[in-house]
């Protein structure tokens, strides 16, 4: 009797629990092994790789007009930008000048892709959260959006539009009409989602001072774009190491201040704003030409040598280190994606919330899998 | 006092919303009843490759070349050579596996002769993945109806053996273009 | 047909002649009767259940701008009875190691209790299974036994993620039914009496003489109790997918499920239809002059109106977290209730 009675003393056990690859929340094949001590977690790891497609292999065997369609399906949520890098990257190694047209081009494609990307990102965050109708109305305007790409390039979703020393096609003459309209509906739009979501009691009890990201930790996981500069740090490539025609153009780096999770939804609110502000700016500055592509040789050999480069996609930093040896295939090709120094993000901040503010947390870091996994 | 306006201007949030969510009910849907409404696929649409013919001939634009096959990303497209009586080389077969293609447009970009387009078809799904495997036929069947608008030079002429300066011309036609190999001859292609 | 209390009041004293001309007790007759009434209840709120699943559809798609079902039947009018043909024709599994006397049970009570509120709700005037003169209090008693058969799910599943989430869906049911009760006090008190009939009748044919408006804050608290209760959005934490402890019901499958699906619509019904009663009125019409519509059609009317309100919140707002939940319950809707109460007392002692 006394053995029994003296053995019921409560204990405090830590579980595990596994947030599988497959579940709503996740964005993707991620899964998450989280070490719970009742609602709270004490620690996560994130486990990768489940939509590894070797694309960096890939890319020794292609010549580097081939590997373009590639970039695309890097980040298919942002896939112009994935193309720009790329060109970037081969442009900077090979010494290529890119006609002025297509650089505005180039501008107009990228924020709007920018605004597109931000919108599945409010879309899926608020469907986290509980509140599904924003979701049908950011993949509403979305549309809109992809109706502009399609009449332009032919695709919806991988563009394979910005290409090595330019752009693929000119826009057509009902795309002018068709942005600028789409620029004034948005910002409509825009309040509403605000008026939905911003000040809403439940979200703000929700996303205020949940999941604060410091800088410090921040800088040494490598995280970049909203999530850094919810942290109030204004780091942004288009701005500390301009590319293209941003020196040219006029706009501003929303930051946050406390770097929680409503600081990181507010930066990419108005983040939607500024690019529409951009893409208007680059539809009305574009140069009356028609060479959209710069003259390049047949067979595309850059010279011996290694480049590194990096442009702001909608998610950060995206960045890309290529060795070449002359041939018309690289020998090397890395890229650094935004979304895999955003998840190292996931692990300290999260330590010590529970299960429901995790989810909102993830949702904050707009972490794409594919980006991740490559 | 701070949490009465607080409750307040919360409580006005909500309302706020609710009027933002109901001002969509009166208001027509946004989507199409598929697939008894389609949407009209622009010009420039990416979706099924297809061959392209000669519209007085009926014949393949195409002359086995090449360069598709081997600018393709991911080897989507098989062709082989043969030559018919007249000399003039053509495609034996033209094999496009669509459980590879990407629609990416490179071989509709690369092609020097009107061969090949990408269109805007994209109800293709079939039961049986072997389907999806598409010959010369029925490429050039899906190609009928296709509009195209004759950009680069014609098939150049047959080269019979050994005649240098007629070579020279056939070279020395070929249109300025940027991405493309070079082709016709047939050499130096990635 | 319009004066359906009359016609039934008629059709019962003829046959009451009959049976006593014929020699056979009337006690027959009466339980003809209830017999009769509960099949009809039972008749009516299937329909009911029904017409909201597919009334929920249209409304969610019409708030995001797209169209809901639209194929089987004109305008999808049909898709829950496909629904239902489709979970009927689902495998029954059983978790191996559940309690199966359990598991089993568990639907069943959640059903039948969703169905048992309403012997005392006036549907119209004289149209009622049974005026019992402690009516709110059954109602209340009634809708606690939801609990149990929430428990008796979570545990019955033998299914960790359930037990969690059967036990937060009962912490947050029992929670809620603090304000709740304490709400449908304010109302009992304007009315004196505890008989929804007759807190009906109190309430006159006048829409600024319903208990709506003296009652502003107690009609607040608990129309937000009442979305608690049901577990609609913002409280809907039990049934969400996206966090990651399942709900009550996630080992259920087939027929079992559609049990608990229909149970939480009907009682959707059953807590906007105490709400019509207690506050906007039940079958009374706005003025007398609109006498003519008959009295179910405003019953009706007015509940369809409230549960549309709550499909309304679950369309806007995201959804509370659990502890959050918890103390939005017991320290604001609670001493909100209180103080109702206490201004009411104090209303109801200076004018009457």
């Amino acid at each position: 009797m006394d053995r029994v009675l003296n053995n019921t003393e409560l204990r405090d056990e830590e579980f595990l629990i596994n947030m599988g690859p497959q579940h709503p929340s996740t964005h993707g094949v991620l899964r998450l092994v989280l070490k719970m001590e009742g609602e709270f977690i004490r620690d996560l790891v994130p486990h990768v790789g489940y939509l590894h497609r070797s694309i960096e292999k890939i890319a020794e065997n292609r010549t580097y007009n081939q590997f373009m369609p590639y970039t695309d399906r890097i980040d298919y949520c942002a896939s112009m930008p994935s193309n720009q890098a790329w060109a970037v990257a081969i442009e900077k190694l090979a010494g290529i000048e890119v006609p002025e047209k297509a650089e505005y081009l180039r501008v107009i494609m990228t924020e709007l892709n920018r605004i597109a990307s931000h919108l599945i990102y409010l879309g899926v965050m608020s469907l986290d959260l509980g509140a599904v109708t924003p979701f049908l109305y950011t993949f509403r305007e979305r549309e809109w959006i992809l109706d502009l790409f399609e009449m332009t390039c032919g695709q919806r979703l991988t563009y394979h539009y910005i290409r090595i020393g330019g752009v693929s096609r000119d826009i057509p003459p009902e795309f002018g009409k068709s942005l600028k309209a789409f620029v004034a509906d948005f910002r409509k739009k825009l309040d509403d989602y605000e008026a939905i979501l911003t000040e809403n009691p439940i979200f703000l009890g929700r996303t205020k001072n949940v999941g604060v990201l410091p800088l410090d930790v921040a800088k040494d996981c490598g995280a970049s774009g909203p999530t850094i500069r919810g942290s109030n740090f204004a780091w942004d490539i288009r701005k500390a190491e301009p590319y293209s025609v941003y020196p040219k153009l006029n706009f501003t780096i929303p930051t946050g201040k406390v770097g929680d999770v409503w600081d990181r939804y507010i930066v990419r609110i108005q983040e939607m704003r500024q690019s529409c502000n951009l893409a208007e700016q680059a539809l009305d500055g574009l140069p009356e030409s028609d060479v959209i592509r710069a003259k390049l040789p047949a067979v595309l050999k850059p010279p011996a040598g290694e480049v590194f480069s990096r442009i702001e996609a909608p998610r950060g930093e995206m960045g890309y280190y290529v060795v070449s040896t002359g041939d018309k295939k690289p020998y090397r090709v890395k890229i650094r994606t935004a979304s895999y120094g955003n998840l190292q993000v996931l692990a300290p901040i999260s330590i010590g919330w529970k299960i429901g503010d995790l989810v909102a947390i993830f949702g904050s870091l707009d972490v794409i899998l594919p980006e991740v996994d490559r | 006092m701070s949490t009465i306006k607080e409750t307040i201007k919360g409580f006005w949030n909500l309302i706020v919303g609710l009027v933002t969510t109901a001002k969509y009910l009166p208001r027509p849907a946004v989507t199409l009843q598929y697939p008894s409404e389609r949407w009209t696929m622009p010009e420039r649409s990416r979706g099924v490759v297809v061959l392209l013919s000669d519209p007085e001939t009926g014949e393949l634009n195409c002359n086995a070349c090449l360069v598709c096959m081997k600018q393709c990303p991911v080897s989507a497209i098989t062709v082989t050579q043969a030559k018919n009586e007249k000399e003039e080389r053509y495609p034996a077969t033209f094999t496009i596996d669509n459980t590879l293609c990407c629609f990416c447009g490179i071989c509709e970009e690369v092609c020097n002769f009107d061969s090949i387009k990408l269109t805007g078809k994209y109800e293709f799904s079939v039961f049986n993945k072997a389907d999806l495997i598409y010959d010369r036929d029925k490429l050039q069947e899906l190609g009928r109806d296709v509009k195209y608008e004759k950009k680069r030079k014609p098939k150049p002429a047959p080269r019979p053996a050994a005649k240098p300066s007629e070579a020279a011309t056939a070279s020395a036609e070929k249109p300025e273009s940027t991405e493309t190999d070079k082709a016709p001859s047939g050499e130096e292609i990635p | 047909m319009l004066e359906l209390d009359k016609a039934l009041l008629a059709i019962y004293a003829g046959l009451k002649t009959w049976f006593i001309s014929s020699g056979i007790p009337v006690i027959w007759l009466d339980l003809l009767v209830m017999i009769f009434a509960g099949i009809v209840l039972i008749a009516v709120l299937a329909l009911t259940a029904l017409f909201l699943v597919w009334w929920e559809r249209k409304i969610s798609a019409h708030i995001q701008d797209r169209l809901g079902p639209m194929r089987t039947g004109p305008h999808g009018v049909l898709q829950t009875l496909a629904d239902g043909l489709k979970l009927l024709q689902k495998e029954d599994i059983i978790p191996s190691k559940a309690d199966r006397k359990v598991f089993f049970w568990a639907p069943v009570i959640a059903f039948v209790a969703a169905f048992m509120a309403y012997i005392v709700i006036p549907f119209g005037k004289g149209l009622m299974a049974r005026d019992l003169n402690i009516g709110i209090v059954y109602v209340l008693a009634i809708t606690t036994f939801t609990v149990i058969s929430l428990l008796m799910a979570g545990w019955a599943s033998n299914n960790k993620y359930a037990l969690l989430g059967g036990m937060r869906s009962a912490a947050q049911i029992v929670s809620y039914e603090v304000p709740l009760t304490l709400s449908v006090l304010g109302a009992v008190m304007l009315a004196g009496t505890m008989s929804l009939n007759e807190i009906v009748e109190a309430q006159g044919p006048y829409f600024w003489r319903w208990y709506w408006l003296p009652q502003l804050l107690g009609f607040a608290i608990y129309f937000v109790a009442a979305t608690a209760e049901v577990n609609r959005t913002p409280f809907d934490l039990p049934e969400a997918e996206q966090e990651l402890v399942a709900g009550f019901n996630v080992e259920y499958s087939g027929m079992k499920f559609a049990m608990f699906f229909l149970a939480e619509f009907v009682n959707m019904f059953t807590v906007s239809a105490v709400a019509t009663t207690l506050f906007l009125g039940g079958w009374q019409p706005p003025i007398p002059g609109l006498a003519f519509i008959p009295s179910w059609v405003w019953f009706l009317s007015k509940t369809l109106f409230l549960v549309f309100v709550l499909m309304w919140f679950r369309w806007t707002y995201p959804r509370l977290r659990v502890d959050q939940l918890m103390d939005f319950a017991w320290k604001f809707l609670l001493p909100l209730a209180f103080i109702n109460i206490f201004l009411t007392g104090l209303g109801v002692y200076i004018f009457k």
